[in-house]
């Protein structure tokens, strides 16, 4: 049996003990990460192997430290906590990290259970499961931001008010004005406030504006790498999309990831020319579908080449004025306003990648994105490049027909 | 007209306009030509609204960006039809949110004035405004609250005229429109400020912790699939609030509207306030008649609660001949005629179609009288029948307490046996045999009754053993009823009713998961029809 596999029976059979699944779940954090910092997967480039461990090392630090993290979503303004030393623990992240152990369905099933919604977006059930189940702790702090998902703030709100821990909510305008800025920026400033009062500690504006510095910094490392993606041949997995969202959002800023980007452009400008096919995913690709994993994960034939989340801002901040800066990113990303704006953001990403063909994977309950498939299939044809959308679920592996999904997923490929 | 959704739309200037806002309802039987535009995936009110706007031609539409769906709902609309529009609405309420809330009402009287080619008076606003004044004004008192997404007008007609105490609507769209306007010298300011202040919906930051009234009897609590929303607020107020709540969920097309009246009226009656008109006959004989999808089933006891006969047959194509079909046969096998009998009590789906019954009586309260009198250790009743499963639970007197239903969906049903064992090419008599696996432990992860045949399909060309695939299948209906259980609490003895408790499989599954022995009921398939024979005889249901 694969060792993650019987690692996963052995938290299973203790579901119902969390303090036991809880201290299983950090320890095998810890052992994934050492076991990765000491065997690297030679199939990876150097950078890869660097986000892997960095990923699961910071998964791992702030669950192992509850009383110095906070929960937050993607698009929450993690550089305020990464200011003050406080470890961000999103979502997105806790969830795959779930379903990688294995044990999505029963936080899945717990949720539900409390009378969650069966429909409701997975990652937002699988987090919230854990937090009924008692597997995850009680954090410091929590924030969120109305951004892209309907779920954000009742997710954050039920959470909060479960385990007694202040919440605060950005929101986040849909459209972009001056006064939508300062309203943002009013609502970053009194988050300062607040976080000062629970973590008795003063943020500095000077180590934040080295933070947005760093951050545009890696923003231009990230568009000097996008300019390399359609014309080399990376072969990544499906896992390092998802890793991807640590480095493009919640721990954008930091000198880890500045690192990152370095060596993730000295590992392209290194990699061979472009051979196989290349496709770009619209939102997320699925990483733990059975099919999608044969066909994509370090294979010659079919590589993945972006996921437009983790492009949806590439401007710069304005480092002088941090909280107005940050405020015109939230407002600015393509997940946030019309579809339209997504759109435009997908066919410049695609213009400059210039993939064989677009795969949007509709995650089950992402609204959001399934909204807009059609917008983004007429794109698609208008710019001849074949698309595929197939229906599914990222994190809960019960919502996924592998049947049926393969037929299309082969006959899409086979068109390319 | 312009049509609208959201509470928070300026519904007053659209009024000032000399335009007629109209409220738009989710239409249409199906989202045929919803889908064609939309991902089905998206949730049923957004897919409803769209079907309204096509079906209807609505040329002018005004939404907020209240929601994900909605959202998505302008995008498709811009373009396709003359007017459309889309105000951003803040989640918060401070000043700076009525600032840019007034920001956004006035862009949209310009866009509109310039559309419409008129101009806009706010004087008459202010008149409007002055009309809708919430001075003085007060909440009625109410014996159950409507929470949760909107439900349809009919819905919500028909909850009132099954309760007898008064009904407040708190769902995201029910409120009145009454406001308190403070200010003047900024008219749109003072009121984009009122429209923030309106109870707020989920969707705002704001907590909804203190909006129910004391003294409340019960809440409704509705859902419809793809709404992020209200879920939490359900799962909050189950673990919290101390009066009973029940959850349905709607999908807006008529479809499920009986199966959720079945429960609108079993909760009503089980809280005491469903209004019934008692009857007062003690002697004689009494019948009951279960009008179920499946079959139809008919009782009759005489006044010492003695059986005296009862008849099954498969329920036609309609309900009313099979109820006049059993009701002869059940006559005829107790040797009586239509005269003796003193009081008949309908019950099941098709209760409301037979004309001759004195009372009528939802299943659930029927199949909890039904089971409590066959045994009086019966805490916890686990019906599954052709179309629906449910899970009762009874207080040590035999009152229903609780009761969780399937939603709108065959998983876990006889239904799902059926089709299963088409695709199998079994008889369903010789599935029903299946109590153990053959070679090995199979698992169906799909519920649903379309992907779990074509889960099955791909078991049967992987060449697995038929009757493991039985085992699965049965092991699947036996984890949704044991769901169910869950969702109302274990607490035994359990009787299992309805056709499926013929099916030896399923009950051995059933009870492997819940560590404890089933009570079959000589025949599991005329408890509720018992139930009903003894509501008659006792001239009332609770």
């Amino acid at each position: 049996m694969d060792p993650v596999r019987f690692y996963s029976s052995i938290i299973k059979r203790n579901i119902k003990r969390p303090e036991k699944v809880e201290k299983l779940i950090v320890r095998g954090l810890s052992i994934a990460q050492l076991y990765v910092s000491l065997f690297k997967d030679k199939r990876l480039p150097e950078s890869l192997q660097y986000l892997n461990a960095f990923c699961i090392k910071s998964v791992r630090d702030s669950l192992a430290e509850p009383q110095n993290s906070a929960w937050v979503n993607i698009f929450s303004p993690t550089e305020f906590l990464i200011a003050l030393g406080v470890k961000p623990l999103f979502t997105e992240a806790y969830s795959s990290f779930m379903s990688g152990f294995f044990i999505e369905d029963d936080l899945i099933d717990a949720a539900e259970a409390r009378g969650i919604s069966n429909t409701l977006c997975s990652y937002h059930k699988t987090f919230i499961g854990a937090g009924e189940l008692g597997i995850l702790k009680k954090p410091r702090f929590l924030i969120t931001t109305s951004t892209a998902c309907d779920a954000n703030i009742p997710t954050f709100r039920y959470l909060s008010n479960k385990f007694g821990a202040p919440l605060c909510i950005i929101d986040v305008p849909y459209k972009y004005s001056k006064e939508a800025v300062e309203y943002v920026k009013k609502q970053l400033l009194d988050l300062v406030k607040v976080l000062e009062e629970v973590f008795k500690r003063k943020p500095d504006i000077d180590k934040l504006r080295e933070i947005v510095r760093t951050e545009n910094r890696t923003r231009a490392l990230m568009k000097e790498y996008l300019n390399y993606v359609g014309q080399k041949s990376f072969i990544p997995t499906m896992t390092f999309e998802m890793y991807m969202l640590f480095a493009s959002h919640v721990f954008i800023g930091t000198g880890e990831v500045l690192n990152f980007y370095q060596k993730l452009l000295r590992d392209i400008r290194n990699a061979p020319e472009k051979r196989g096919k290349s496709v770009f995913f619209v939102h997320l690709p699925p990483l733990f579908e059975k099919n999608f994993k044969e066909y994509f994960n370090f294979s010659e034939k079919y590589h993945i080449a972006a996921s437009d989340i983790n492009y949806d801002f590439l401007e710069e901040i304005d480092e002088r004025d941090p909280f107005g800066g940050i405020a015109e990113k939230l407002i600015l990303s393509s997940f946030n306003g019309g579809i339209d704006r997504r759109a435009s953001r997908i066919r410049e990403l695609v213009e400059k990648i210039k993939p064989d063909g677009i795969i949007q994977f509709c995650h089950l309950g992402c609204k959001q994105t399934i909204g807009g498939t059609f917008v983004i299939k007429n794109l698609a044809a208008e710019m001849g490049i074949p698309f595929l959308y197939l229906d599914g679920d990222c994190v809960d592996k019960r919502n996924n027909q592998e049947g049926q999904n393969r037929t299309r997923l082969e006959a899409f490929l086979e068109m390319l | 007209m312009i049509g609208y959704v959201c509470k928070y739309t300026p519904v007053e200037v659209i009024e000032a306009f000399g335009e007629e806002p109209v409220r738009l309802d989710p239409a249409g039987k199906s989202y045929e030509s919803a889908e064609a535009l939309f991902h089905s995936n998206m949730c049923s009110f957004a897919k409803g609204i769209l079907e309204n706007i096509l079906e209807n031609n609505v040329e002018e539409v005004v939404l907020t960006s209240c929601c994900d769906s909605i959202k998505r709902l302008y995008d498709l609309l811009k373009g396709r039809v003359k007017f459309a529009y889309l105000l951003d609405l803040p989640r918060k309420e401070n000043p700076m949110a009525a600032d840019l809330y007034r920001r956004e009402i006035a862009d949209f009287i310009s866009t509109y004035g310039v559309f419409k080619k008129r101009d806009f008076d706010e004087g008459k606003l202010s008149k409007i405004l002055d009309e809708k004044c919430a001075k003085g004004k007060r909440r009625s008192s109410a014996g159950v609250a409507l929470m949760g997404a909107r439900l349809s007008k009919d819905m919500v007609e028909k909850i009132e005229n099954s309760c007898a105490a008064g009904v407040i609507n708190f769902t995201c769209t029910g409120e009145e429109r009454d406001f308190d306007i403070e200010v003047k010298s900024d008219l749109l300011r003072g009121y984009a400020k009122a429209l923030l202040e309106l109870t707020p919906c989920m969707r705002m930051a704001r907590n909804r912790e203190n909006l129910l009234p004391r003294n409340l009897k019960g809440i409704i609590y509705n859902t419809i699939k793809f709404c992020d929303f209200y879920s939490y607020e359900y799962a909050l107020l189950r673990a919290k609030a101390d009066i009973p709540i029940l959850k349905i969920e709607t999908d807006y097309t008529d479809s499920g509207s009986g199966q959720i009246l079945t429960r609108v009226d079993a909760f009503m009656e089980s809280t005491g306030i469903k209004k019934i008109e008692e009857t007062k006959t003690k002697k004689g004989y009494f019948a009951g008649i279960d009008s179920g999808s499946t079959s139809t089933n008919a009782v009759i006891i005489d006044e010492n609660k003695n059986l005296i006969a009862y008849a099954t047959i498969p329920t036609g194509p309609k309900a009313i001949e099979s109820a006049r079909e059993v009701f002869e046969r059940v006559l005829k096998n107790a040797g009586l005629k239509k005269e003796d009998i003193s009081a008949t009590v309908a019950t099941g789906y098709g209760r409301v179609s037979i004309p001759f019954a004195d009372m009528t009586v939802t299943e659930i309260t029927c199949h909890g009288k039904g089971a409590f009198f066959l045994d009086g250790t019966v805490r916890t009743i686990v019906d599954i029948g052709g179309q629906d499963s449910k899970v009762i639970r009874l207080d040590d007197s035999g009152n229903v307490v609780d009761f969780a239903m399937n939603d709108k969906c065959s998983a876990g049903t006889g239904r799902f046996l059926e089709v299963m064992a088409r695709s199998l090419g079994v008889p369903i008599d010789e599935m029903a045999k299946v109590t153990e696996k053959a070679k090995e432990d199979i698992t169906i992860t799909s519920m649903c009754t379309v992907f779990a045949e074509s889960e099955v399909i791909s078991l049967i060309a992987q060449n697995k053993d038929r009757r493991d695939i039985i085992h699965a299948l049965n092991k699947a209906v036996a984890s949704k009823a044991v769901s169910l259980v869950d969702r109302v609490g274990r607490k035994g003895r359990y009787m299992m009713t309805g056709g499926v408790a013929k099916n030896l499989g399923v009950v051995r599954a059933i009870e492997s998961k819940l560590g404890e022995k089933l009570i079959i009921p000589f025949d599991p398939q005329i408890t509720g029809a018992l139930g009903a024979a003894l509501i008659a005889l006792e001239g009332k249901s609770g």
